[in-house]
Parts: structure tokens; sequence; C-alpha cells
């Protein structure tokens, strides 16, 4: 007998990541997925981010790492509540895994921006809903000009591209034009960022802009 | 390299399901794949060999039917279909911005039971 099941498979994703948000919204906390490849930044970027606006702005941290806890640690040290995640070999947070971790944070209506990192990856994270108010691509000089148009789901799907160690521009053959270029004709609404979380450089507008999308 | 929990939300969608209705075996699973849906269908075929061993789907076959991507172009307007399926570019006008209408599915569609 045959019968017709007509059903998403990442419904259930989807449905629990509709939870997550509610929950944000009545808690007021505007919520922020980082996504990149390994090794672009993402921490460095919380942690610059965390420096300019913790005076003003009460933060949470939730890491998403494959193993270890090495990123926890650097945010602890910030004095900001953080909590890991290791999704032990998972490519990419799911949005189930957001909600067994909130317990672990300070209540959500005591945060102003809660910033979630997610795994290092160009392809997967872009795919799960987590909740989040919007997702920010983080793409570091020394990947290449190439990106955009190779993994262009993570730029269609993102809110704001951050293009990090642009102190590295001299010493690399990356066409920081093309990447806008590319990124634009992807998602022409990207708001894009050159920042140098090395140096300093660019973040003061960075962190201006993310303090605007908090709502208290 | 997520078809394992693609695979085991489609199980636990389909067991579900068989679960309510009270069917107790299934012979066959058909399930709608997008081409652009970053889904590889050897890899979605073998995570479902491996997942349904310990259930009643153990005897089933993954039927998997994939749907061609087809989009609208905000550029120039008109409707395309296309056979790349990851960087997806409006043939008539060459723009990366367009509404994807078909190839993103990721749906179970029809089972086979007894």
């Amino acid at each position: 007998m045959k019968v017709k099941v007509v059903a998403n498979i990442l419904e259930a994703n989807d449905r629990i990541a509709a939870e997550n948000r509610k929950k944000f919204r009545d808690a007021g906390v505007f919520v922020m997925n980082v996504m990149s490849g390994p090794g672009a930044g993402k921490t460095s970027l919380l942690e610059r981010t965390i420096l300019k606006l913790k005076d003003t702005v009460r933060i949470g941290v939730i890491e998403g790492d494959i193993a270890g806890a090495d990123d926890a640690e650097r945010i602890d040290r910030l004095g900001i509540p953080v909590v890991q995640i290791n999704t032990g070999g998972g490519c990419h947070l799911d949005a189930n895994m957001i909600t067994d971790v909130l317990a672990d944070l300070p209540p959500l209506d005591e945060l102003d921006l809660l910033i979630i990192e997610n795994v290092g990856n160009l392809v997967c994270p872009a795919e799960f809903k987590l909740g989040e108010d919007m997702k920010v691509m983080l793409l570091s000089i020394a990947e290449g000009h190439d990106k955009p148009l190779k993994y262009p789901m993570m730029f269609q799907e993102s809110t704001a591209l951050v293009l990090n160690k642009i102190d590295l521009l001299p010493y690399t053959d990356t066409d920081i034009e093309k990447i806008r270029r590319d990124s634009l004709s992807l998602n022409p609404n990207l708001k894009i960022f050159e920042v140098s979380c090395k140096t300093g450089e660019g973040i003061a507008e960075w962190a201006q802009w993310v303090q605007t999308l908090i709502k208290k | 390299m997520h078809e394992v929990s693609i695979a085991q939300g489609m199980l636990d969608i389909v067991l579900d399901y068989c679960r309510k209705e009270g069917h107790g075996s299934i012979k066959s699973i058909t399930v709608k794949i997008g081409k652009a849906a970053g889904v590889v269908p050897d890899a979605l075929q073998f995570a479902f060999e491996t997942l349904k061993t310990d259930t009643i789907a153990r005897d089933a076959v993954l039927i998997i039917d994939e749907v061609p991507v087809s989009g609208t172009c905000k550029s120039c307007g008109k409707h395309f279909s296309v056979e790349e399926t990851y960087v997806i570019q409006c043939p008539l006008c060459g723009s990366f911005s367009f509404t994807v209408e078909t190839g993103r599915e990721l749906n179970v569609a029809e089972l086979e039971v007894e």
C-alpha cells in the first residue's frame, strides 16, 4: 500500500528554531549567528566586539566547536557569560543544541545581545536556522577573493559580511573589490565591513552598527 | 556532511507516522531532494542504510527523487532552470541574484507500507 506523507525533513529544526526565536523576542535579546570557515577570526571578532560594547551592552555567548573549549575560555577571560557546545564531529549547530544550552546562560531577559559562534565551515551552517535575528558571515583576506562565488549560500543568507585581516592586504593577491562586487551580486542588501581584529581597524564602525540593532 | 542528520530526520518523520497509523513494516520511502539542497544522494543513501537497521524500516528501500533547480531572476525578471546546482546563475543575463522556486526541497513524499 502506498501512502502520501508530505513532510519537510528540516521542519523539526525549523520548528525548534521558531520556538527559540520566540523566547529571544519575548526577552528582547538580539541574537547574532556568526559563521565563517575555520580560522577566519570569529572568536577574535567576538573578543573585539565584546571589548567595545561590554560597558553598555549585556552580552552572552554560545560557542560551537567540533571539540575543545579554547574559544569559550577566551570569552570567559573577558568576564562574559559563555557556554561551549561540542558537536562531536557535527559540521554545524542546529536549533535543538541552542535550546539545550540556554539554561546554562543568565536568564535571557538579563541579556541584550546573544552571540552564537557557529562551527567553522563555509557550507552547512547556512542551512540550519537557530532562531537568530541575523546571520553574519566572516571572511578573511587570506582566504582569497574566489570565496563568494564558491560558497554562495553563506553570502546569500547573511545580513552582514565582515572582511577580516585587512592588515594582510599588502601581502596577498586578494582583490577586495572583487569580493565586494561578487558578494553584492549574490545579495544586493548585504552590509559589508572591513576590519582587522589584529590592529583594531574598522572595529568601531562594526560595533557601532551592531549596537544600533540591539532592542533595549 | 550532514546527510546523517537529514536521514535521521526523515526516518523520525516516517517512523512517527507508522506508529500513529499502526503500520508494522515499511517497504519503500520516497523523498524529494532538490538538486540545490546541498545533499549528496549517495551519502544520504548510505546514512539511511546505517540508521534503518533496528527499525521497522530495516527492509525498506530509499527512493530519491531529485528535483531540478528553477527560479526567477531578480535582474531580468525571467523564469529559468539550470543544471548547475550549487552556484546558481541566471542563464539569460548572468545575474547571481534570484528567487529559487524549486531545487531546495528536502521532503518526505511517499511511503509503501504493509
